[in-house]
């Protein structure tokens, strides 16, 4: 349960910091957003990571929590890029 | 500075990456796979069908040594981890004055420490996990320096990559596939970044854990700690009396140790009254070990020597080794090791072939490669698939070798380099794209074999595991079958794929430079 928290905060916040970043948003919403949505984006996102940090120390335990945040991390990225890099076929079948 | 930081950064990171990059690879797969070591060992023994209890072990592995050694004057018993694994013996006899290993003896029971049924002779998990420091056909001493060199190379080339990627957050999400080149680039990139913290801490750690051999220096200085039991050999001259009951002395430790469970116990003289029995605390139960060995009279049960109080020190180099090994993990954070490590593996993998990649472009006649690039090439057939390939083969064997064979245990590990050589050698008769291709399908096939194999010659297969709840086998197989998948994959891209004819281009004035 605990690991599932990290894991989603962790993907959300990777999810927003792509999203933060001008040449994605045209890539995903075909639009660039407004300098004011991209930092709050990053700043979301930043923080998404950040309480799955703590979510994972407080209930896990700082070392071993920080162990598993950091996988979790990794993890949560990898899913981001491979989103990513089929977005085409995502975004395809979301306008559908 | 003439040549820029950047490049002659860029420069180190490719010389010292391909230098030892293969071997590199071997030592991320073979450690990879050391994270399920035990696990491992539970499926290549599939006559041991009794969850394994640390605690029921050493009862009985004792009650094993006093039936069939009652007479020597050491026992050395390993207990399984709770997770799985076996129980391993050694003892030596009074018989000999000097520790020669004639007068040694060793003995596998299982995770119970019962020798019925008799588990089949194998190396098991634990050969993956000594090959990752230790090699193979070679002394172990001389492997531990060669690995500690390519483990230097290895965070030479980390340090130098972050320096010479230029655009780590930029292009933090960034795979484009199908684009030559820069899609290689990108899956080197990706995989290096995202697991970041863990390749900095497995390569650094990693030498931690065997600094005392590179360094041995500081250790002849100071006088040595009161960690171990001393141990003589002599046979002892005190009247016999029996052995005090064991139960009672690991419940006592556990508690001393604030819950941790003893993971090791050495006898002295046992069977004579000045008997000891030295336990030792497992390293699966916190990162960093914060207790010694605790000394008992084996003909009493008394507390002769308490746990001695770690330094700060020991902690902190303790903890760096605890998190390189992952002991302490539990079953979601061992997959987290365990992917992390994959990463790593094809991080290493397409850094191999990205160095190939770059400069098939730039071959003057691309039908006659130069020497060097002939020897990357086939060498990267050979090792990134040939390995995984010998690792499956490894399982078949085990599977397939009678039990009773002679030198069976060797023989499954000469199955998993006969593999490796033979496709090492196919790969260099071939033309590189065939080469690929067959390696990569004979790799599939191989692993698609060993759960049919395993169903086959054994009464726990995939769908008998499955009706038993028997985790351990159904995990196993089915990761035999998604990488049979994914190889698939990769053989079917492959065969589709013709490369884009070479862009011309102008031989730039410095090759080097910019390599």
């Amino acid at each position: 349960m605990i690991d599932l928290a990290i894991f989603l905060a962790s993907l959300a916040g990777f999810a927003g910091l792509l999203l933060a970043s001008p040449r994605h948003q045209q890539e995903w919403l075909r639009s660039k957003l407004a300098p004011r949505a991209c930092t709050s984006l990053r700043l979301s996102g930043f923080l998404l990571l950040t309480s799955a940090f703590v979510v994972a120390g407080r209930s896990l335990g700082w070392g071993y929590g920080a162990v598993v945040w950091l996988g979790w991390l990794t993890i949560a990225a990898a899913l981001v890029v491979i989103a990513h890099t089929n977005r085409e076929r995502i975004v395809a079948k979301v306008r559908r | 500075m003439m040549p820029g930081f950047r490049q002659s950064m860029a420069w180190l990171h490719t010389w010292s990456g391909l230098l030892l990059g293969w071997l590199l690879y071997a030592v991320f797969f073979t450690g990879t796979t050391a994270y399920f070591n035990q696990e491992i060992t539970a499926w290549m023994t599939p006559e041991s069908v009794e969850q394994a209890d640390p605690r029921t072990a050493a009862v009985n592995a004792q009650a094993w040594l006093a039936r069939h050694h009652p007479d020597a004057v050491t026992w050395d018993v390993m207990l399984p981890a709770s997770r799985g694994g076996e129980t391993r013996l050694s003892w030596t006899e009074a018989s000999s004055p000097t520790a020669s290993d004639a007068a040694r003896g060793s003995m596998r029971l299982n995770g119970r420490g019962l020798d019925t049924p008799v588990p089949r002779p194998t190396a098991g998990g634990q050969f993956l996990y000594g090959f990752h420091y230790e090699l193979h056909y070679v002394p172990y001493r001389t492997a531990r320096w060669i690995v500690g060199l390519s483990a230097m190379f290895m965070l030479v080339a980390i340090v130098s990559g972050i320096v010479t990627h230029k655009k780590i957050f930029a292009d933090f999400f960034m795979l484009r596939f199908g684009k030559g080149q820069r899609s290689w680039l990108d899956a080197h990139n990706v995989t290096a970044v995202l697991a970041l913290p863990f390749h900095l801490m497995i390569t650094y750690t990693g030498l931690v854990a065997l600094m005392h051999m590179y360094m041995p220096w500081p250790d002849m200085m100071r006088p040595k700690p009161p960690r171990f039991a001393p141990m003589t050999i002599e046979a002892s001259a005190a009247p016999s009396a029996p052995l005090t009951a064991l139960l009672p002395l690991l419940t006592q430790a556990s508690q001393e140790w604030g819950g941790v469970q003893a993971v090791r116990i050495k006898y002295q003289h046992p069977g004579h009254a000045d008997a000891r029995i030295t336990l030792f605390p497992s390293g699966a139960d916190s990162i960093a070990e914060h207790h010694g060995a605790q000394i008992f009279d084996g003909a009493t049960g008394a507390l002769i020597t308490p746990p001695p109080s770690t330094s700060n020190t020991h902690i902190v180099e303790s903890a760096m080794v605890g998190l390189h090994a992952g002991r302490y993990a539990a079953p979601t954070l061992r997959w987290l090791y365990f992917l992390s490590g994959l990463g790593g593996t094809v991080m290493i993998g397409t850094g191999l072939l990205l160095w190939i990649v770059k400069r098939r472009q730039r071959l003057p006649d691309p039908e006659h490669p130069y020497f060097g690039f002939r020897i990357v090439e086939r060498l990267n057939i050979g090792t990134i698939v040939g390995l995984p390939a010998g690792v499956a083969a490894y399982f078949l064997a085990n599977r397939l070798l009678s039990t009773d064979a002679v030198g069976r245990a060797d023989w499954e590990i000469r199955c998993l380099f006969i593999t490796w050589t033979a496709l090492l050698v196919w790969s260099i008769v071939r033309p590189a794209k065939s080469a690929w291709v067959e390696a990569l399908t004979v790799c599939a096939l191989l692993y698609a074999l060993v759960p049919i194999v395993s169903a086959l010659t054994t009464t726990r297969g995939l769908f008998s595991s499955l009706i038993t709840r028997d985790w351990v086998f159904v995990s196993f197989d089915l990761v035999m079958l998604i990488t049979a998948a994914l190889l698939t994959l990769a053989v079917r891209k492959l065969a589709s794929h013709t490369p884009k004819a070479a862009p011309r281009r102008k031989p730039r004035p410095s090759v080097e430079a910019a390599a």
